[in-house]
């Protein structure tokens, strides 16, 4: 039977298929549909994890333990889970684990567009990388059987278009979810100097071994066609060329590390010029110009940014592989000015005070990873700064120490996720390094940016399970911050009295301002209205950046579909023209 | 179909709904026993920003990939005329059809009084002198009619399978709406499809 299934759906589909008894990630775009819809088997153990590192640390634990085992994340998830990874290499597994590194290119939702393939080369394991969502199914069964045969961790490279594009995929029956026997066994899973040298004379013979294996392996393949033209490509490239040349000769790359040196080498002889087709960095062209063959590839491709298959015919007409189509003819002429569409906090979010709070104050705010990063456009302007998972905290305590006219003026804003992501460690080192700086951890009792999935705060895992709900407060006084306060972000009076004194106090301060997301708790008290009489036309309701609130000709309306009456805006009104809503919870 | 793959964009505003309508047409048309692929724009976008979907339905063993090329659009149903507008321009071309939603969604800026909506009937004329056929449907409206502003998606998908270009079975699309969402929200549903049917047709 065949299903219509995205790319994520169809790696959890082949997580159940191919025996995976555990798996565990932390919610990324684009990898986090992975394990939601993993989890609705009931057969398979699923987790989300406070981070990526003790996601992956799960994942290797129940593989060495004998289990098959499945880890996701988005592509920065690696760099968190790098420093179990690049050891698991060494000791290898019992049971299969398969790492799924889902990369962003053209950071549709990140803040970087890394290429994970090196990780791959550098921590030396295993790469498959599918093109379309009957590749993911197939090559997590793929990666499982190469992780337990080559005793080595396999990681499943996808990119946004992978992972949220969907096309037919042929199902097929679960098999046994087995668990090896598990051995102590101290020369493989002790990594001490002396053991770990074993190991890593070890990991060169497993990867000349693998590397062997990748040159017959049925996922790198040629198509055969044209021989004037031949294209070396891998991932949703794959797609884009065939569209774009269907004619050429092609090499399809599902195994990318290691690359199958002598396949190359054999269909590079063959053909007359050679094209490398892959997004970002020059992973393949590198390696195979290393080889001495002469290859187009960056020179030609873009290393930034996402392809297509209108970006790829555009080089090929470039390069003179295509004719020049006819030119289009411009109708456009005459057509209105488009005003671009930012992406927004959403009616009722309860960061909005916040982020309008921080600014009137001019405070020196470092953000943090989540959808309060939009608290950092204009108007609302609320945010300085964004690096990744946890950065606000140690950032703020870098800023504090060393700049004398900021200190006691830093603020960092982190999300709840989030904190309990990275942002435990950083609050400590403020603690223990005497920090002046003040920590706001926007509770809205949820990841939402990437869809609402819980976290240890929330009190339900993964599995719908009922669980102990970390209690902040406590949390942040057991890592020795002496003065927590809670507070409502709605209520804008105390949010800005409360952060002025915490500001000002010296020490580490934390304020969590907690609130569900507007998204989570849909209960929308009565919109809000305004009186045009009384309407000044100040625009003071426009800082707040509300999307239900507009202004013509001088004067403020309210969309009463969108407004769910958060009540903000009548608190910021200074005429009195804004009526209705409740602060309320 | 009338062309193979048929490429369908469903364009809009992050929040529209625009996931579901793809999702709804795709399972339509492999219920029909078409073959699909779909890309989608997921995250970011999602919270208010521009948003499309695109769908591709073809049938034999072909390598179709998600992503439609530029100017290759068959059918854009836009569920907000800005915004179909810019898809229109990037992914349209003369031979298009487009299905448009007459209600605007503000941007920020335009909510703040920095930028100006172009005028939405001379968008909308501008954009049928364009392409081969466009209808303009009230499907905010007609959603309200039928219950909840929540349902223009369906409107739209309604219109879309109105136009037939597909050549699937009304019904099929039906069944698909009706076993997709909760029973409480399933007539509903259904009465907007009816009416964005019905507002291609007349």
């Amino acid at each position: 039977m065949k299903e219509l299934l995205s790319g994520n759906a169809a790696i959890a589909r082949g997580a159940y298929e191919f025996g995976v008894t555990l798996a565990a990630g932390y919610p990324g775009t684009p990898s986090t549909e992975i394990l939601e819809n993993l989890a609705r088997y009931e057969e398979v153990y699923c987790e989300w994890a406070p981070n990526e590192k003790v996601a992956l640390e799960v994942g290797i634990g129940a593989a060495m333990a004998g289990a098959r085992a499945l880890v996701t994340m988005k592509h920065v998830g690696v760099n968190v889970a790098a420093d179990p990874l690049f050891t698991a290499a060494y000791t290898g597994v019992n049971g299969g684990l398969v790492l799924v590194s889902a990369d962003d290119p053209g950071m549709h939702s990140s803040q970087n567009e890394q290429d994970n393939r090196y990780y791959a080369r550098f921590a030396k394991v295993a790469m498959l990388e599918p093109s379309d969502s009957q590749e993911a199914k197939d090559m997590v069964g793929l990666g499982l059987e190469i992780s337990e045969r080559f005793d080595i961790p396999v990681m499943l490279r996808i990119t946004t278009r992978v992972a949220h594009s969907q096309s037919m995929v042929e199902l097929g029956e679960p098999g046994p979810r087995e668990i090896k026997p598990y051995t102590k066994d101290v020369k493989k899973n002790l990594m001490v100097p002396a053991f770990g040298r074993l190991r890593r004379v070890s990991l060169a013979e497993r990867m000349a071994r693998l590397a062997e294996y990748s040159e017959t392996t049925p996922v790198n393949f040629i198509v055969r066609g044209d021989d004037n033209v031949g294209v070396i490509t891998s991932g949703i490239s794959y797609q884009f060329v065939r569209e774009v040349l269907p004619g050429a000769s092609v090499l399809k790359l599902g195994m990318t590390n290691p690359l199958p040196l002598q396949l190359i080498k054999q269909f590079a002889s063959r053909v007359k010029s050679l094209y490398v087709v892959e997004e970002l960095e020059p992973y393949l062209e590198e390696q195979i110009r290393m080889l001495g063959i002469k290859v187009t590839g960056k020179e030609l491709f873009p290393v930034t940014g996402e392809f297509s298959q209108g970006l790829v015919r555009r080089k090929f007409v470039e390069a003179g592989v295509l004719p020049a189509p006819p030119q289009a003819q411009d109708n456009t002429a005459g057509l209105p000015q488009a005003p671009p569409r930012p992406p927004v906090l959403c009616p009722g979010c309860p960061h909005r005070g916040v982020f309008y709070t921080l600014r009137n104050l001019k405070l020196t705010v470092t953000g943090d990873i989540g959808c309060y990063t939009l608290g950092g456009l204009p108007p609302l302007e609320g945010i300085d700064s964004c690096v990744c998972m946890g950065a606000s905290i140690g950032m703020a305590h870098g800023i504090d120490k060393a700049v004398p006219g900021l200190k006691g003026r830093t603020v960092a804003v982190i999300g709840d996720s989030t904190f309990l992501h990275s942002g435990i460690t950083g609050l400590l080192n403020a603690v223990y390094n005497g920090s002046d700086t003040t920590v706001i951890i926007l509770d809205n009792r949820t990841t939402a940016m990437t869809g609402h999935q819980d976290h240890p705060g929330t009190g339900r895992t993964l599995k719908g399970a009922g669980a102990p709900e970390v209690d902040l407060t406590m949390l942040c006084k057991a890592l020795g911050v002496q003065r927590v306060e809670v507070v409502d972000p709605l209520d804008l009076a105390r949010l800005k009295e409360v952060i002025k004194a915490e500001t000002a106090a010296p020490g580490p301060s934390v304020i969590i301002a907690r609130r569900p997301c507007a998204l989570l708790k849909r209960e929308p008290k009565p919109a809000v209205t305004v009186d045009r009489e009384k309407c000044k036309g100040c625009k003071m309701c426009l800082k707040l950046s509300c999307p239900a609130i507009s202004v013509t000709d001088n004067k403020s309306s309210v969309d009463a579909n969108l407004c769910v009456g958060c009540n903000l805006c009548v608190q910021v009104c200074k005429t009195g023209a804004m009526k209705g809503g409740s602060a309320d919870a | 179909m009338e062309k193979q793959p048929y490429n369908l964009i469903f364009a809009g505003v992050g929040g529209q709904g625009n996931v579901i309508a793809s999702k709804l047409t795709a399972l339509a048309a492999v219920d029909a026993g078409l073959k699909v692929t779909v890309g989608e724009t997921f995250g970011a976008s999602q919270r208010g920003g521009t948003v499309m979907s695109h769908v591709r339905v073809f049938q034999g063993d072909k390598l179709v990939g998600p992503l439609i090329p530029r100017g290759r659009a068959h059918l854009i149903i836009g569920f907000e005329p800005l915004d179909t507008l810019r898809i229109l321009l990037a992914y349209g071309s003369r031979h298009t059809k487009v299905i448009v939603n007459d209600r605007p969604v503000y941007p920020l800026n335009v909510l703040a009084g920095d930028a100006e909506y172009p005028d939405v009937d001379k968008m909308i004329s501008t954009m049928s002198e364009m392409v081969e056929d466009l209808k303009v449907v009230k499907a905010t409206d007609l959603a309200f009619q039928a219950g909840s502003a929540l349902a223009t998606n369906i409107v739209m998908v309604g219109a879309l399978a109105g136009l037939n270009c597909l050549a699937i079975p009304t019904g099929k699309f039906e069944a698909v709406i009706a076993n997709f969402f909760k029973p409480q929200f399933k007539d509903m549903n259904i009465r907007a499809f009816k009416l964005g049917m019905k507002a291609v047709r007349e």
